[in-house]
């Protein structure tokens, strides 16, 4: 492992020098705010843009600070989860074809260093992303729509970040083990498709990680831990460390792929 | 117009400001860089006039990654 | 003459394709190899298997080295088309390339920067790979390849895609590294071949057909000849018809094989002189490198 901290400052350079470094924060911070401002100002919004009927006395919901986190917990769902797919996608798969990575794999180098630094290092990038839109949020939510108390919002950042730590393994394996294009095909059919699967007739079980983004949210609701909690994060740890394995084999396999 | 007054806008400076610095960003590197998928013009367009999305776009589809 | 590098039986099979097929030669310290071959003769996978990057079908590489150490950190490996990372400069990559070889920490940056001055990118080290020219990416790529001291140097077409002025630049580059390490370099060029090698690998479809010094082979395949031209058809007739060597006629040349006959330039100019024949010119032929690689490696 005496080179993991070489290909660790690689790593941090690519994605400092290709901006990704600053843009997936900036613009999980910008959700992070967007979110509570516009569900607090909607009404006047609305009012001032001027297309409701005269006279109409529209009833909007009163929301509570908990439910901005949730509601900002679904652009995440969306937005943050496209974002590291498309951002991540060709990290392993990406320097095959350019043949970058032929000068590194011709080095004794061991590829579970070389899994792992980029693991490392893309997960930073996105937790510090979404821990900081997050934080963001929870200073206009406080000021908008009250405090929310602070240890409830820990357990529940806390649990979406396996979530998400999840989603970056994912994307990470997938590009280790496949083509750019497919490694995002598959991404998006585990991350989103199986994310719609689980919710429409997950009914019948209650250990997934897929059910993490809803569990994560109980804290806010005020309700106690749900029935498979603890299991679904044991699964999701257990399948991230065999997502891990699988993607440090995978690179070494297709390591003669790459273009010479 | 005088519910836009109403709005705070020390609360909404901060995403004005970050979006700001995110075209800003995305524009320095399309110059700097030159080399984009599609031509130029459109991915400084795009940055300038799409928003939010706009400098998203180009870093996600527009770079070119090597 | 000590043995550095061992491969043998060495193959890879795509399905039914054998890109490299029992491929058995060694190579001594210090010396340099020239792997030779036209276009799709398996040379690149040849070299990959080597540094370790294609995994063989069958066959083994050994390279003589301290037991227990990743025989990779003893290779230096340059592509024919080297592929950097732009976004990094020349120093950073090639200080990565020396920490990942395992380089002493210490020393990374100074080696680092003696190897980029030594390839004549002193001025350019701290610019992007990005911006660099062919050229330059070429000399970073021989810059990244000996910056751990390697003792085995395997060169994939280390010049070919160099105009004249970079190649004599590189090939310099070379002469001098023959003296510090083994190097082994494919080419489908037989100028640069015939410049600097010590032994000869001639490769034919995967298969290594030929493999000995420059003079073995030159001799092997050189296949002398003394040309005689004279001054008419009918004096050619005349030295046929008298003269007891084998000889072969066209026009009014002669051409005699010398290597079965027990004679040379010698006999030949004796024999003319003696009976005062009218000649224009007589020559020494000997096949150069490139019509023995024609022979050798574009036959059947």
């Amino acid at each position: 492992m005496k080179n993991t901290g070489v290909l660790v400052q690689k790593e941090f350079r690519e994605h400092s020098r290709n901006f990704k470094l600053y843009w997936i924060p900036i613009v999980f911070i910008i959700l992070g705010i967007v979110e509570p401002v516009t569900n607090h100002y909607l009404p006047q919004i609305m009012e001032s843009v001027g297309n409701l009927p005269e006279g109409s006395d529209f009833m909007w919901p009163q929301f509570q600070g908990t439910d901005i986190f949730v509601s900002l917990m679904g652009q995440y769902q969306l937005i943050g989860i496209l974002i590291i797919i498309l951002a991540f996608m060709g990290s392993i798969s990406g320097e095959r074809k350019s043949g970058t990575a032929t000068l590194l794999y011709v080095r004794p180098m061991s590829f579970v260093s070389y899994f792992f630094s980029k693991w490392i290092v893309i997960n930073a990038i996105v937790l510090g992303s979404l821990w900081a839109g997050f934080l963001a949020a929870s200073y206009y939510i406080r000021i908008l729509f009250g405090p929310v108390a602070f240890g409830d919002i820990l357990k529940f950042v806390g649990t979406y970040s396996l979530w998400i730590v999840f989603a970056v393994t994912v994307v990470l394996t997938l590009s280790a083990s496949l083509s750019t294009g497919a490694a995002a095909g598959l991404s998006i059919l585990i991350l989103f498709v199986f994310q719609v699967l689980d919710s429409v007739i997950g009914a019948f079980w209650t250990v997934s990680p897929w059910k993490l983004s809803i569990y994560a949210t109980y804290p806010l609701q005020g309700d106690s831990v749900p029935t498979g909690y603890w299991m679904s994060l044991t699964l999701t740890v257990v399948l991230i460390v065999l997502l891990f394995i699988l993607g440090a084999y995978m690179s070494k396999r297709n390591a003669s792929k790459t273009t010479v | 117009m005088e519910e836009l007054a109403n709005i705070p806008w020390n609360l909404i400076m901060p995403i004005l400001v970050l979006q700001l610095i995110l075209a800003v960003v995305a524009l320095i590197d399309v110059i700097r860089n030159k080399r984009t998928n599609g031509p130029i013009i459109m991915w400084v367009l795009i940055i300038l006039l799409v928003g939010t999305i706009g400098p998203i776009l180009y870093f996600v589809f527009g770079r070119r990654q090597t | 003459m000590t043995e550095l590098l061992r491969v043998s039986q060495l193959s890879k099979i795509y399905g039914d394709n054998k890109v490299v097929d029992s491929m058995t030669f060694e190579l001594v310290e210090k010396t340099s190899t020239a792997l030779i071959g036209p276009n799709g003769a398996g040379k690149t996978t040849a070299l990959s298997m080597m540094a370790g990057l294609v995994t063989p079908t069958e066959g083994t590489v050994l390279l003589k080295e301290e037991e227990n150490k990743d025989s990779r950190a003893s290779i230096g490996f340059l592509p024919q088309y080297p592929k950097f990372f732009p976004w990094l400069t020349a120093i950073e990559f090639t200080e990565m390339a020396a920490r990942l070889s395992g380089v002493d920490s210490r020393i990374v940056q100074s080696e680092a920067q003696k190897t980029l001055e030594f390839v004549g990118l002193g001025d350019a080290m701290k610019k992007r790979i990005g911006t660099f020219s062919g050229g330059m990416k070429q000399r970073l790529g021989l810059a990244q390849a000996v910056v751990h001291k390697p003792k085995l140097l395997l060169l994939d077409e280390p010049v070919s895609a160099l105009d004249p002025v970079g190649r004599r630049q590189v090939m310099n580059l070379l002469k001098e590294l023959q003296q510090q390490t083994t190097i082994l370099y494919s080419t489908h060029i037989l100028n640069d071949a015939e410049e600097m090698t010590d032994q000869l690998l001639f490769l034919r479809k995967g298969e290594l057909v030929e493999n000995g010094s420059l003079s073995s082979i030159k001799e092997k395949y050189a296949n002398p000849r003394i040309l005689i031209e004279f001054e008419s058809v009918e004096e050619a007739a005349r030295f046929l018809s008298i003269s007891t060597w084998t000889l072969a006629s066209k026009n009014n040349f002669v051409s005699i094989d010398p290597s079965h006959q027990q004679i040379g330039m010698t006999e030949v100019l004796a024999a003319l002189h003696a009976d005062s024949f009218r000649i224009r010119k007589v020559e020494w032929q000997t096949a150069n490198l490139e019509e023995i690689f024609m022979k050798v490696v574009m036959s059947s």
